[in-house]
């Protein structure tokens, strides 16, 4: 509005100008018409109007904008006084730049993963479902529980059940047959995240329902790639894993889950099942207004009414059900290491700060004539301020803006370093874009520079000694005391703030080198693996796994170059399953079960094929099939947990006791103890684990497993062996009757992506830290050259009266050293509370 | 401005005074600044006299606030003239202003029957 009127206002004047001709023309007729002659009704009508042009200085001051022309003449000529000294500002922008562009670029990152996951309409109100205990809250559901959380309407007006792709599907009937992602989710899944959808429709209840027929809702990725985007194929009918699916619909392009998917298939739970396995999430839309701590209470009264139906082993005294914001759920422990990536680079842009006060303190002390001249011709005090702070701000905006550009490069390359655990930025981190967040936040940051660097000089430069500052010839005169403690305090918080950077990522150094040193129980060199969906109908019982897995294992091993093949449920770094167990004949008191740990199920030839050591008893082999009796081998730190004295190998387990029928099986024997493997990750101790034969397992965990889980295929080499991918994936393609392998990674590569986090936060820690360092010494350096060169005649003078030039030289060095070294101490002061702060994140 | 003790000035009378009398004044259909002036003068029976130039700087505040838009025409003396024209903004404002004013004089006009001696 103001603007509007002041930009349009010399158009406006030129018309009031010509409207007060008009009316001065019309009282002129007005009064000739009465009988006045000309000159006297123009002398009259001008003495009735009142003064033009008070009337114009009114509207001219109604249409301007003081301060807009107060700033304009600030800044032509802030901006002529920096062109005088282009070296200066030169290096200040660029400082600034660097400052600012690490700090856009964390920030974009930050605003995309943590500030804005607005993916769903009021995300607030979604929660994920967790089981509590007193370790802690999980997630994960079994459909009992669904239906019992379905069920609370009062608090909850959609439910959820979801799962992650897990095994994947083939898809077939094209040029090739593809792996692609399925996710598994109930009918209100859709309704509930408010996912959009372009064509056709999403799940009916009946669909979602035992027998609701075989239908598909499409990811929009999918739809592009696979079928051109062609509309035509809602109502038609795809192949996958060999059976018909009727497609209903197709999802717009904006909704993406972290987890790659490719379509969606209804669970088609049977709501009625006693079926205790968990094997997918729950999440769930609060109704408006109702909070975490209402809905935990009313979840409190459905956990008791759980256990009151399903007895005290299905859920200890402790345990409950609760929720938890879902944003939060998802995003994880990266929140952490984000907060930590912030800090750093506001270390760095506090020490660009104080690097850039530094020069403008030294330029300030260089214009102190120019400024008492200006303060002698009576420049108030806060006009030279109002001039410093311009200048600063110029300088600032200037960097920003030019940090902006680098931050925009800067993101990129930091996406392109980072491993996949940044959730929320979509694929090759595209939804990491500027917005509106990111430019207000380089906009604050840049002001905030401009008046943290500006401030000091621009007070401390006016309070000129008038007389002195005239009177002296400047550039000869010492360096002002105020000034000097001024510079020193601030090479001191440099030199401090980078050694808090340089010590941290010291830290991350030795924490990630003595991770690389960790022995992970299992061998990692020439081992590939591969995934293979089997979701498909001829492996929902054991029998057609175990023939698979024998074929496929003939096949690989017959292969030149290959040593060892081997399947299994799961990857060691990968995720794996986790089941409770009694031990046959030992009391376990009040507790469900007697214990409970790692559950893998594996090929005979498993152990061989990742060089785990058998410490005692025999391995599984071949003939450990469906017909022998059941057998079990766990790891040394399951047998002395649970057997500190006595021998493990004289007893049975009973495996997921209690489960539901589909899962029951006779007690197994405990046949070997193999070596401790660290499956989890490289950091946590080795995990307590059971391993059963595959060819073991009950028909229902096959089918569940097969469901939710690839088969993993484990193939060691002679050589390197990426180099027999191709003829791998073709034995297997054979064996199982034409389905694809996916996921084909080296042990090695999973453990780079285990460790991807460790080396992402050090290799920028390190960054950061080294720029820090780099910008502390061109602060110090900038002081010392500047002292010196203000000192050059103090210098002379005690030459002349028989200074040596090594007294001259230690003296300044000695000054130097001060300085940094009180900063060391202050930085060694803070990087010892940067340990104990970092050491609470176990995610670094 | 000489005349400050006869009663308010142009410059000291309340800007939303001149701004209703503008608008009053337009009721009866568009009109340029010399004839708002006139009318003003006329019908306030010189007791609002006005410095005329004083006029223009509330004509063109009211025309920034919508209440009244202006382009330029013919007058009737020939000359070319901006003719100011009520919006319905400004309408609606007259309305309420005059309402609020009548009230304001019918209570002032009260609070002085009563105190009337007699």
């Amino acid at each position: 509005m103001n603007l509007r009127r002041f930009f349009g206002r010399k158009a406006k004047d030129a018309e009031l100008a010509e409207e007060i001709q008009s009316h001065l023309a019309h009282d002129e007729d007005l009064r000739r018409a009465r009988g006045v002659d000309a000159d006297e009704a123009r002398r009259q009508a001008r003495v009735k109007f009142g003064g033009r042009n008070t009337v114009r200085d009114t509207e001219w001051r109604y249409r301007s904008l003081p301060w807009v022309e107060s700033l304009w003449r600030d800044l032509k000529f802030v901006v002529r006084s920096l062109a005088k000294t282009p070296g200066f500002t030169i290096i200040a922008i660029l400082v600034i730049a660097v400052g600012i562009g690490v700090n856009t670029a964390v920030f974009s990152v930050i605003n995309t993963v943590l500030l804005k996951p607005l993916i769903f309409p009021h995300q607030e109100e979604l929660v994920d479902l967790m089981n509590t205990s007193p370790r802690g809250p999980r997630g994960g559901a079994n459909v009992p529980k669904f239906r019992i959380w379905r069920e609370q309407t009062s608090i909850f007006s959609k439910v959820a059940g979801f799962d992650f792709g897990g095994a994947g599907l083939n898809l077939t009937g094209g040029d090739k047959p593809q792996q692609v992602q399925g996710v598994h989710v109930t009918q209100q899944y859709f309704s509930m995240l408010g996912v959009p959808v372009i064509q056709g429709r999403t799940f009916t209840e009946a669909e979602d329902s035992p027998n609701g027929g075989r239908v598909v809702v499409l990811s929009y990725a999918l739809w592009k790639s696979r079928f051109g985007g062609n509309a035509q194929i809602v109502g038609s009918t795809i192949q996958l894993d060999g059976q018909p699916y009727l497609v209903v619909g197709i999802i717009g392009k904006s909704f993406v889950t972290d987890t790659p998917t490719d379509l969606y298939l209804p669970f088609q739970f049977d709501l009625n099942t006693q079926d205790q396995a968990h094997y997918f999430t729950v999440a769930a839309r609060l109704k408006p207004g109702i909070t975490y701590a209402q809905a935990n209470a009313q979840l409190k009264l459905a956990a008791d009414e759980y256990r009151r139906t399903y007895g005290p082993r299905a859920m200890g005294p402790q345990d409950g059900f609760g929720v938890v914001s879902l944003a939060e759920a998802w995003v994880g422990d990266a929140r952490e290491s984000l907060w930590v990536l912030m800090a750093a680079v506001g270390f760095v842009l506090l020490i660009a700060c104080a690097n850039v006060a530094n020069l403008m303190l030294v330029r300030a002390s260089g214009r102190r004539r120019e400024l008492a001249t200006r303060a002698a011709l009576g420049a108030g005090r806060g006009q030279i301020v109002r001039q410093l702070l311009t200048e600063s701000l110029v300088l600032a905006l200037t960097g920003g803006l030019l940090g902006l550009v680098l931050g925009a490069t800067g993101v990129r390359l930091l996406l392109a370093m980072a491993p996949t655990y940044i959730p929320h930025v979509g694929e090759n981190g595209t939804a990491v874009v500027p917005d509106m967040h990111v430019l207000m936040f380089t906009l604050g940051v840049s002001v905030l520079t401009g008046i943290l660097f500006g401030l000091a000089p621009a007070i401390s430069a006016s309070r000129p000694n008038l007389v002195a500052a005239l009177n002296e010839s400047s550039s000869r005169s010492g360096v002002g005391f105020r000034n000097g403690k001024l510079r020193s305090a601030l090479v001191i918080s440099e030199m401090a703030l980078a050694l808090i950077l340089v010590i941290g990522a010291a830290l991350l150094i030795r924490t990630f080198m003595k991770l690389q040193a960790v022995d992970p129980g299992y061998d990692t060199r020439r081992v590939l693996t591969m995934a293979m969906s089997i979701s498909g109908d001829r492996f929902q019982k054991t029998a057609g796994v175990a023939q698979l897995v024998r074929d496929g294992t003939d096949r690989l091993t017959a292969l030149p170059g290959v040593t060892d093949a081997a399947a299994a449920c799961c990857l060691p770094l990968d995720g794996g399953f986790g089941l409770p167990f009694n031990i046959v004949g030992r009391p376990k008191g009040d507790a469900p079960f007697t214990g409970g740990g790692g559950y893998d199920t594996v090929s005979w030839n498993y152990f061989n094929t990742f060089k785990i050591p058998l410490l005692r008893g025999r391995m599984f082999t071949e003939q450990d099939n469906g017909a022998a009796p059941g057998v079990v081998i766990i790891n040394e730190a399951l047998a002395k947990h649970y057997w500190p004295k006595g021998d493990p190998l004289k007893d049975r387990m009973e495996i997921a006791p209690g489960a539901g029928p589909a899962f029951a099986e006779p007690a197994r024997q405990i046949i070997g103890i193999v070596g401790d493997t660290r499956s989890r990750s490289l950091d946590s101790p080795p995990d307590e684990m059971m391993y059963t034969p595959i060819a073991q397992m009950p028909d229902g965990m096959t089918a569940l497993n097969s469901r939710v889980a690839p088969l993993m295929w484990i193939v060691h080499t002679r050589v390197e062996p990426h180099s027999l991918a191709a003829p791998m994936a073709e034995a297997l393609r054979v064996a199982s009757g034409g389905l694809p392998v996916a996921h084909i990674r080296t042990m090695e590569e999973i453990v780079v992506l285990n460790t991807s986090r460790r080396r992402f936060n050090m290799l920028l820690l390190t960054i950061f830290g080294a720029s820090a360092l780099l910008m502390a010494a061109i602060g110090i350096y900038g002081l010392m050259a500047y002292s010196v060169q203000q000192r050059t005649q103090e210098m002379g003078i005690r030459m002349a009266l028989g200074a040596q030039a090594s007294h001259i030289r230690n003296m300044v060095i000695r000054q130097g050293m001060v300085l940094a070294l009180i900063g060391v101490v202050i930085g060694i002061a803070g990087a010892f509370g940067l340990t104990r702060f970092l050491a609470s994140f176990r995610s670094m | 401005m000489g005349n400050g003790k006869r009663g308010p000035a142009a410059g000291e009378m309340l800007q939303g005074t001149l701004d209703m009398l503008i608008l009053r004044t337009l009721v009866m259909g568009p009109a340029h600044g010399h004839t708002i002036a006139q009318v003003i003068e006329h019908t306030s029976e010189n007791a609002l006299e006005v410095e005329q130039g004083s006029l223009y700087p509330a004509l063109h505040r009211l025309e920034d606030r919508g209440l009244v838009s202006a382009k330029w025409g013919v007058s009737e003396n020939n000359r070319r003239a901006k003719f100011y024209q009520l919006t319905p903004a400004g309408k609606r404002k007259l309305a309420a202003e005059t309402s609020r004013w009548r009230r304001m004089t019918r209570a002032i006009g009260l609070v002085l029957d009563e105190h009337r001696p007699g």
